[in-house]
């Protein structure tokens, strides 16, 4: 149920190069006191269960745990998004520079000044202080 | 009892500055107690993929957070603004952006000029050349030229703009507004043995390159060889008085919890805005109820912290925009100098801020829902990550008595030392300025053709700079600390961090504070004997 409730809220995207949220290792604290709110939220709304549901209405159910039980659910969601958006896999596609950032760092191209002189026409602005 | 000639409280900015600056007198004992630990630049957050987690924990800027061993808890419960801090050697100086403008020559007059704050005792004239030493000890790159400053003399090559950097810059020209390449401790190019910045991003989590200019790298290293002592892990719980009237040592407790009494020819306190006044008011006596240096009853008042103001847009094009120096890119100081027609009085900076890492964008997308979870969470991501844009109003806060730090004995450290509480409440006129500040940023974020997604004000974690608490001046009723920054009635006290700000001008102020500190310290060291 983990890997379905992960793949609802952070599918993949292939032309993105993404993977899915169930394709790398989540540790999500506090899954099996979700788990059955989302199974109880599911029946009361008619249905049989979370897995039960198809992918749009597991979405819906997702975002109506958010507002049922909004710390319990926020806070595995974050954890979800904590554990997806610090995967090396995930900040390659992204394009998010050096992974880690050091030793290798990132390059930027040296800059043409020349783009100030509007700023250098205006004269001074700075205001003098009198003695 | 041991004994010192100077003991320096502190190895942040300014104490690192003191302790630099005293020990170039040969044959003097000069003892710098930091009641933090040494960091490790090889483990530093950004040599770890999952570096925006740890500023969740251990690289916090919130010592309530971080709560480190010589961490100190803050009550910001009657505040808007939260103080962040570090305690260790390089003090905040480990965690800040190392932003670096000087205040302007108007900063020191706003009294004369424009009716509000006070004056202070000294002017940027007197102060020039201690910003332009601090600025070779610190490494600092920039431009000269900027028509918002008199001259500077020389500074390393700017930190680079990025293309989104590039892309504000032409919405600043179309609008015909001042902007400027950020005045930046890093070093752009190899500097006084330190590599040059290789645009890692996260400054503010301390920098393993060792291309920020963190005290720890650049003054530590040449006070060290200069013979200074330098204990960590050593919390000052009192300043001890003598029957003289003098200040005759400090009491400290060292990592293990032994109780130590230094004596002290001369005491210099850097323990930052909140540490230093913290100190002086935990060193009561029934001679000294209120605390010491404390007659005019000012010790933790005037405390002023930079408002901030956030406006953030998303622009259409992939800008690289996380890539670089988060801290440091550019500024614009167009509204800096007072002017009638706004409504308010003085001014402040528009400092441009890198656009947010992922893990950020993610999570700040989430919480304001502008990126949904589910099927179109990637494509919604896409289009945000790597294209925003953020600017900051650095506010110029006036002094007002009632904002302060007291301390609070309902929160301790790990000695029982009482940590602070903070009660502060912003003015009208920094209310003003501020809201006149967002539609600015909105106007030139628009103009530079990005769509605002987000203002609001006062950021509430954003208490880095801790300023006014033990304000210098000539008369001892209302102020501190003298012209060179000696207790009003201790003659061999001095304060020479941030805490001396009779104003706060509208910059990060360490490049002040610690140009400040060098001139209290040349005052200090003619009275420490003659010249080698």
């Amino acid at each position: 149920m983990k890997d379905v409730f992960l793949d609802t809220i952070l599918p993949g995207d292939e032309g993105l190069g993404l993977p899915s949220a169930s394709a790398i290792a989540v540790v999500l604290v506090e899954w099996d006191q979700y788990a059955p709110v989302l199974d109880q939220l599911a029946i009361e709304a008619g249905g049989e269960s979370f897995l039960a549901l198809d992918a749009p209405s597991r979405l819906a159910l997702v975002e109506k745990s958010r507002r049922k039980q909004a710390r319990l659910a926020n806070g595995v969601i974050v954890a979800a998004l904590k554990a997806y958006y610090t995967h090396p896999q995930v900040l390659h596609a992204l394009g998010a520079g050096a992974v880690p950032p050091f030793p290798d760092g990132n390059f930027l191209e040296d800059d043409d000044w020349s783009i100030l002189e509007p700023v250098f026409e205006r004269g001074p602005i700075w205001r003098e202080v009198p003695a | 009892m041991e004994r010192a000639d100077v003991v320096v409280v502190g190895s942040g900015a300014s104490g690192a500055a003191a302790a630099w600056a005293l020990s170039r007198r040969p044959g003097l004992r000069v003892i710098c107690l930091e009641q933090g630990e040494r960091t490790d630049p090889a483990h530093y957050p950004a040599t770890q993929i999952g570096w925006e987690l740890r500023r969740q924990g251990d690289a916090s800027f919130d010592p309530n957070i971080r709560q480190a061993l010589g961490d100190y808890p803050i009550d910001n419960s009657d505040t808007p603004i939260s103080l962040a801090n570090f305690n260790g050697l390089g003090g905040g100086t480990i965690l800040y952006s190392a932003h670096f403008p000087r205040f302007h020559p108007s900063d020191f007059r706003t009294r004369s000029l424009d009716g509000v704050g006070d004056d202070w005792p000294l002017t940027y004239h007197q102060l020039e050349p201690y910003f332009t030493q601090n600025e070779q000890m610190m490494g600092v790159a920039g431009l000269v030229g900027d028509p918002a400053y008199p001259e500077y003399q020389s500074l390393l090559p700017p930190v680079p703009l990025g293309p989104m950097g590039r892309k504000l810059a032409e919405g600043f020209n179309a609008l015909g507004w001042h902007w400027w390449p950020s005045y930046a401790a890093i070093n752009t190019r190899h500097h006084d043995g330190r590599a040059a910045c290789a645009n890692l991003g996260p400054c503010n989590t301390g920098c393993a390159q060792g291309a920020k200019g963190s005290v720890d790298v650049t003054y530590w290293p040449h006070a060290l060889n200069q013979g200074v002592e330098l204990r960590t892990g050593c919390s000052v719980q009192k300043l001890l008085m003598g029957d003289d009237g003098r200040v005759g040592g400090v009491r400290y407790v060292d990592a293990d919890g032994g109780d130590h009494e230094l004596a002290a020819d001369f005491v210099v306190l850097a323990a930052g805005g909140a540490g230093t006044p913290r100190l002086l008011l935990n060193s009561a006596s029934d001679r000294f109820p209120n605390g010491l240096a404390n007659q005019s009853g000012l010790v933790g008042r005037n405390l002023m912290v930079h408002p901030l103001a956030y406006v953030e847009a998303v622009f259409d094009q992939d800008l690289r925009s996380s890539i670089g120096p988060h801290g440091c890119c550019l500024l614009s100081q167009n509204f800096y100098e007072s002017d009638a027609a706004r409504g308010f009085a003085r001014g402040y900076t528009l400092h441009i801020l890198r656009g947010a890492p992922p893990l950020e964008t993610a999570l700040g997308g989430f919480m304001t829902r502008r990126i949904p979870l589910g099927p179109g969470h990637h494509r919604a991501m896409a289009a945000t990550f790597n294209r925003t844009a953020g600017i900051a109003v650095i506010s110029e806060d006036l002094p007002d008595p009632a904002n302060r730090i007291e301390l609070d004995p309902d929160h301790r450290d790990r000695f029982g030392m009482p940590g602070v509480k903070v009660r502060y409440a912003l003015g009208d006129n920094t209310k003003a300025m501020l809201a006149h500040g967002t539609e600015q940023a909105r106007t030139v974020l628009e103009a530079a053709g990005g769509k605002v997604t987000l203002a609001f004000s006062p950021v509430r974690h954003s208490g880095w700079h801790v300023m006014g608490t033990t304000r210098m001046g000539d008369d001892p009723a209302t102020s501190v600390v003298d012209r060179f920054g000696r207790a009003h009635g201790i003659d061999n006290l001095y304060v020479v961090d941030s805490s001396l700000f009779v104003t706060a001008g509208a910059v990060n102020p360490v490049a002040t504070a610690q140009a400040l500190t060098l001139y209290c310290c040349d005052h200090l060291a003619k009275r420490l004997g003659p010249s080698p």
